[in-house]
């Protein structure tokens, strides 16, 4: 029945570069969506595609097993009707051509293309950066060569305390290494979160031995043979067996800017996905958009940015209308303690502390002219889905209730007016 | 382990019958079975997105819910005090052939 229905068009290729998070929610997408035609997804890393949050999580753990969560089981592509052409790269797209062309020599013609190639982790760029033991975290592979020199008593020095770092942070100092953490800013994760909780996190791992160097700005990596001291700009070397650079993400927008599609600090997409040229896609990390929230000109890196794109993406070739928005979110785990955020800061947001943080249980909340932008959760998610809807229609909130954690938040919000 | 039977009710009442195999969460054998389960944290009980309500006598064989899956579930539509589960937290297990599942409403 549902193939006489399938338009003819959806009997053309689609050809989704990268096999991450967002391509393969894009390939599943699309079949969910009963796209006929074929799907070809290119992927440059050659094991089955896998999930990255645990690579910085679960996977550094001693005794955890060196393997990584699918993101589908490998039998999925083969009953979806999913090529999966792996470990190779594409070395270009040809537009006039509708095709791409691959590090194999092989060339593919797309109905649709979609790239989803995602961001690669910033490389230090000092002198002694190249040296052995200087790594960065982003692949499986990465995490597996991670996870060897993360040995009892290893000095290990992590530039950088975003996510990733304090991630890796608490996973040496669970297994026994001397942690330092060497950061330019005043406090942790000042990117993401304010004050109040940069500094509950900073006791966590404070109480577990990670030691913390702010105003730290990197200058060198010293060794001979491979890194052993990290030098900062205020002359101090710190030893170090293991450096991670934990520094921020880059997109990887190469092979779009060669095409000639727009971007800056991303591949611009519209609201489905679609890039300055209509017959190709773009989704996940490497995107830049307008947030059709708030507005703000933006690239996510997250997981929900990821599936959500992907999903207008999937939508939009098949010709099925889009979701509403989703209010970004983000999480990280340290020490065993959650922090999930919903919607995205500014930095110029008003601060509520709701709760109290010795307590090891509390949320922030983030306001922007007296309305809900973003709510931090922290070891507890009570708020945590409240504050996504709350976010959505922009509710307006009385600061004194939401200071109050034995009100709920959708209780410390103004009605809307009908 | 052969797989088990699952009965499934979409969010407009519709019943699939899905097989459900042993080494799937019960989200990933909705999800890999195009059921309109979002999934987005892949199954780390941090987004809600796959809920589920199980039949009470299903739902007491079960574990307790962790404290992250419990706050979550209770601020979620149609929440059931003896019913409700993340189906990330629902591990495959024997005793649950033949089971009835419904999907959550969404929100």
């Amino acid at each position: 029945m549902r193939e006489q229905q399938i338009p003819q068009e959806n009997q053309k290729p689609v050809v989704i570069i990268g096999a991450g998070h967002s391509g393969v929610a894009v390939a599943a997408g699309l079949r969910t969506r009963g796209w006929q035609g074929r799907i070809l997804l290119l992927d440059a890393e050659k094991e089955t595609p896998y999930e990255r949050p645990p690579l910085s999580k679960e996977l550094l753990k001693a005794g955890a097993p060196d393997e990584s969560t699918p993101l589908r089981k490998e039998k999925f592509f083969q009953d979806k009707g999913i090529e999966r052409l792996a470990g190779l790269t594409v070395e270009s797209i040809d537009r006039p051509g509708k095709a791409v062309l691959l590090s194999d020599g092989g060339r593919h013609g797309y109905h649709r293309l979609v790239i989803a190639t995602g961001s690669r982790a910033r490389a230090l760029s000092v002198p002694g950066a190249n040296l052995p033991g200087v790594l960065a975290l982003r692949t499986r592979d990465d995490a597996l060569e991670l996870k060897r020199v993360l040995v009892p008593g290893a000095q290990v020095a992590i530039i950088g305390a975003g996510y990733i770092g304090l991630e890796v942070a608490a996973a040496a100092a669970a297994r026994g290494c001397k942690v330092t953490v060497l950061e330019f800013q005043d406090r942790v994760m000042s990117r993401v979160t304010s004050a109040p909780v940069s500094r509950f996190f900073e006791n966590v791992h404070g109480q577990k031995g990670v030691r913390f160097v702010f105003g730290a700005a990197v200058t060198a990596i010293e060794g001979t043979d491979r890194a052993e001291h990290v030098v900062t700009a205020d002359g101090a070397r710190f030893p170090a067996d293991v450096v991670l650079a934990g520094i921020g993400v880059i997109p990887n927008q190469e092979i779009a800017e060669a095409a000639g599609l727009h971007c800056k600090d991303g591949i611009f997409v519209d609201d489905d996905g679609r890039t300055s040229d209509p017959e190709i896609y773009a989704t996940g990390d490497v995107t830049h958009f307008t947030s059709r929230i708030d507005g703000q000109s933006q690239r996510l890196e997250c997981i929900q940015n990821a599936m959500s794109q992907a999903d207008s993406v999937a939508a939009h070739i098949t010709g099925q209308p889009t979701s509403d928005p989703e209010i970004p979110w983000f999480w990280t785990v340290q020490h065993g303690v959650r922090l999930q955020t919903a919607g995205v800061r500014h930095p110029d947001d008003d601060v509520i502390v709701r709760g109290t943080p010795s307590e090891g249980k509390f949320s922030v909340v983030y306001l922007r002219n007296g309305r809900l932008s973003a709510v931090d959760t922290v070891g507890g998610l009570s708020d945590f889905r409240p504050a996504k809807k709350l976010i959505a229609r922009a509710a307006e909130i009385d600061p004194s209730l939401a200071a109050e954690p034995s009100i709920s938040l959708t209780d410390a919000a103004l009605q809307p007016s009908l | 382990m052969s797989n088990n039977k699952v009965t499934v009710v979409d969010r407009e009442g519709a019943t699939h019958d899905l097989e459900w195999e042993p080494d799937q969460s019960l989200m990933e054998a909705l999800r890999d079975n195009d059921l309109p389960v979002l999934a987005s944290c892949g199954g780390t009980a941090s987004c809600a997105t796959c809920h589920v309500f199980l039949e009470k006598e299903v739902f007491e064989t079960l574990g307790e819910r962790s404290e992250d899956e419990l706050e979550l579930l209770v601020e979620a539509e149609g929440y059931q005090e003896c019913g409700s589960r993340l189906s990330c937290q629902v591990d495959f297990s024997q005793n649950l052939d033949g089971v009835t599942v419904t999907l959550a409403p969404e929100g």
